[in-house]
């Protein structure tokens, strides 16, 4: 038991941590913290309190991880890059096709509608992921997905998906 | 308004939720195909299906993720057990002694097993957490505004010790999605804070848009680093999983009666702390059932008490996590944060009113558990065998599934595009989160009570004509003040006596 844990901490200690990568969420955390500081210095006292209260422990807690950052990139613990937020590095290209497919999908499903954004969208990522292999067979699922996705969903549920040409026609029938 | 609850009012409402049995059958089968994926859980599959949950009747609804979830639990089980693989944390003691089992071709005995001791333990606590419910809610009405912000801290401050690895980064997390929270206008004056000028943020962030981007979106992004979620050698191991000995199995757990009931209840009480979860849950069992066994020796080497402690106390937590959510409207965990966000969409108050209010929806869900756990005994020991083949489901086809799903799917509660835009920020944060050792669900939970922090801050202030102060005004508050620090404190002191033992061995 006790040898463990002296072989767990000499792994911790041999291992060097991504302390950039480490540090983005705490920054977005305390940017945040002063952004919303800024709109409530008009505010009333009862209405401050809350925020100022969190806001003042979340950046004490950012500022005692800075610190430790600090110490373990000194002592050679860790260094100031972003390596484990990017590895593996040759997925970084296709991950990046697929956040601007996303991106893409979010801004034209209120215009072609659920059904033909998520042929479109599963249909192209699908095929990104796979090298554009199986090709007959992503688009007979990207179809079946979609068809089975607005029969559930539009048909048999009446949820709010956005509609488009396709849901527009369908509705003659259904 | 005094309410009888007797065993003909239990009685009504089990008639009641079995008649909801074509719900219930349908999402056991579904729980236990997702519990069955790694990586995958019952909090990702109900955000997937939330467009259909939220279109249901709630308390449909609710027995629909309730079963689910149950199930899904006990799906997490089988990859452990043949592949060495937990479908999620809380099975992450299965394997110990479940995978020796498999490897000494007693892989069917071994979910035989698990299986009998997920049903009985799950089945058992929550009988129990059902007739306790009436006394745990009365504890709830000696919990007012002080109180409830200590608690509100006290949740935040669990999950981060104990959900996160790094203390100070759960902490971070927590508080930063509490920061999340908190914008929108403020309840009594109407002032918009930190909307960065967006009307679609004037009534607080959306919850919906953040579970979908800190859950579903980050993980799919996530998972395409492999191809495959199981390994090659998982793959060549479960090709040999056979139905041999299944009721040797299910007798084999049964002499082991006493255990399973020690190990669920150990399970139910870890699962009432918001926070604590299946995965801590089933650690300590495993570790007080060595600690206890006559034969330590054998455990990690294919032992019976070593799978069945794990198996009936995270199935303990399932409904030990539903207790704070019902009685104190606070979530024990991330799917039963979802829950919240279901029962507030329907514009459902949780707390100690809902069990005058709506009894059928604060009693339902232990109904809808136990009902599950009772159609399980029939339905999961045939189906089983073959669940576990859905890991091999490239993740080619996987994420793209999960991210066009799930994004339409924020979609749905307000029809707002920006909701869309909002999962996907929320998607980039939680990936980044999990890829930092940040957790997730701490920064989900921080944005769920963000909102209800405020508003108990803002009544008891003004109950105290704004003196801060009142925060130490009550007895319960202050005990609770105490409890939570000696709750922050004891984890460092634990751990600087480990290192001091570490150094004295070294030393010599």
């Amino acid at each position: 038991m006790v040898f463990n844990l002296v072989k767990k901490n000499q792994i911790q200690d041999t291992e060097s941590r991504s302390i950039g990568s480490e540090l983005i969420i705490p920054i977005i955390g305390f940017f945040f913290t002063i952004y919303y500081f800024y709109t409530i210095i008009d505010a009333p006292w009862t209405a401050q309190v809350a925020a100022f209260i969190v806001g003042a422990l979340l950046i004490m807690f950012i500022i005692i991880f800075i610190i430790r950052s600090v110490k373990s990139i000194n002592m050679g613990h860790g260094s100031l890059n972003f390596e484990n937020l990017i590895k593996p590095k040759a997925l970084v290209p296709k991950r990046l096709i697929i956040l601007g497919i996303t991106i893409a999908f979010i801004f034209i499903v209120p215009h072609l509608g659920f059904t033909i954004t998520t042929f479109l969208f599963l249909a192209i990522a699908m095929m990104v992921l796979n090298n554009f292999q199986n090709k007959r067979f992503i688009i007979f699922l990207s179809a079946t997905l979609s068809l089975g996705g607005y029969l559930l969903f539009i048909v048999a549920f009446d949820t709010r998906f956005p509609a488009g040409p396709f849901e527009i026609f369908m509705k003659g029938f259904f | 308004m005094e309410m009888e609850y007797d065993f003909a009012f239990f009685g009504e409402m089990f008639f009641r939720t079995f008649s909801l049995w074509w719900v219930i059958l349908p999402a056991i089968f579904l729980g236990l195909v997702v519990g069955a994926i790694p990586g995958f859980s019952a909090a990702n599959t109900i955000i997937i299906l939330l467009p259909m949950t939220l279109a249901m009747d709630p308390e449909i609804g609710l027995t629909f993720m309730v079963a689910l979830y149950a199930s899904s639990r006990m799906g997490a089980g089988i990859p452990a057990i043949l592949v060495n693989i937990p479908g999620t944390a809380g099975a992450a003691a299965t394997p110990l002694d479940g995978y020796p089992m498999t490897k000494n071709g007693r892989g069917q005995q071994a979910l035989a097993m698990s299986f009998t001791a997920s049903i009985a333990g799950g089945l058992l606590t929550t009988v129990i957490a059902l007739f306790s419910l009436p006394w745990l809610s009365q504890i709830a009405y000696y919990l007012h505004s002080v109180e409830m912000i200590v608690i509100m801290f006290f949740g935040i401050s669990l999950i981060a010790t104990i959900a996160a690895k790094d203390t100070l980064k759960g902490l971070i997390a927590g508080f930063f999605g509490l920061m999340i929270g908190f914008i929108g206008t403020d309840v009594v004056y109407e002032t918009p804070r930190g909307t960065f000028g967006f009307l679609e943020l004037y009534d607080k962030v959306p919850l919906i848009p953040a579970l979908v981007g800190l859950f579903a979106v980050s993980e799919a992004f996530a998972i395409i680093e492999n191809r495959s979620i199981v390994s090659e050698n998982g793959l060549s191991t479960m090709k040999k999983s056979s139905w041999a000995k299944t009721f040797e199995g299910v007798r084999i757990a049964g002499t082991k009666w006493w255990h399973i009931i020690w190990n669920s209840l150990i399970g139910l009480i870890i699962g009432v702390v918001p926070g604590a979860g299946a995965a801590i849950a089933s650690f300590v069992a495993y570790q007080q059932s060595k600690t206890f066994s006559k034969t330590p020796e054998l455990y990690g080497t294919g032992h019976v008490e070593g799978l069945i402690a794990p198996e009936s106390a995270n199935n303990g937590v399932t409904s030990g996590t539903l207790v704070p959510l019902l009685v104190i409207g606070i979530p024990g965990g991330a799917t039963a944060a979802i829950m919240l966000v279901v029962l507030q969409f329907h514009g459902v108050t949780v707390g100690p009113d809902l069990f005058m209010t709506s009894p059928e929806l604060a009693f339902g869900p232990f109904m809808a558990m136990a009902v599950t756990y009772a159609l399980m005994i029939i339905m999961v020991l045939p189906l089983a065998r073959y669940m576990s083949n859905i890991t091999v489901v490239s993740t080619v086809y996987m994420a793209p599934i999960i991210i066009a799903f799930t994004l339409v799917g924020s979609f749905v509660p307000r029809a707002y595009l920006f909701d869309m835009n909002l999962a996907l920020i929320f998607g980039v944060i939680g990936y980044v989160a999990r890829k930092t050792g940040y957790h997730v669900a701490a920064i989900l939970i921080g944005v769920i009570l963000g909102p209800l922090m405020e508003t108990y801050f803002l009544r008891a202030l003004r109950m105290s004509e704004g003196d801060i102060m009142v925060i130490f005004s009550s007895s319960i508050g202050n005990t609770l003040w105490v409890f939570l620090i000696i709750s922050m404190a004891l984890p460092y002191i634990i751990e600087k006596r480990r290192n001091k033992d570490v150094t004295i061995v070294t030393n010599d």
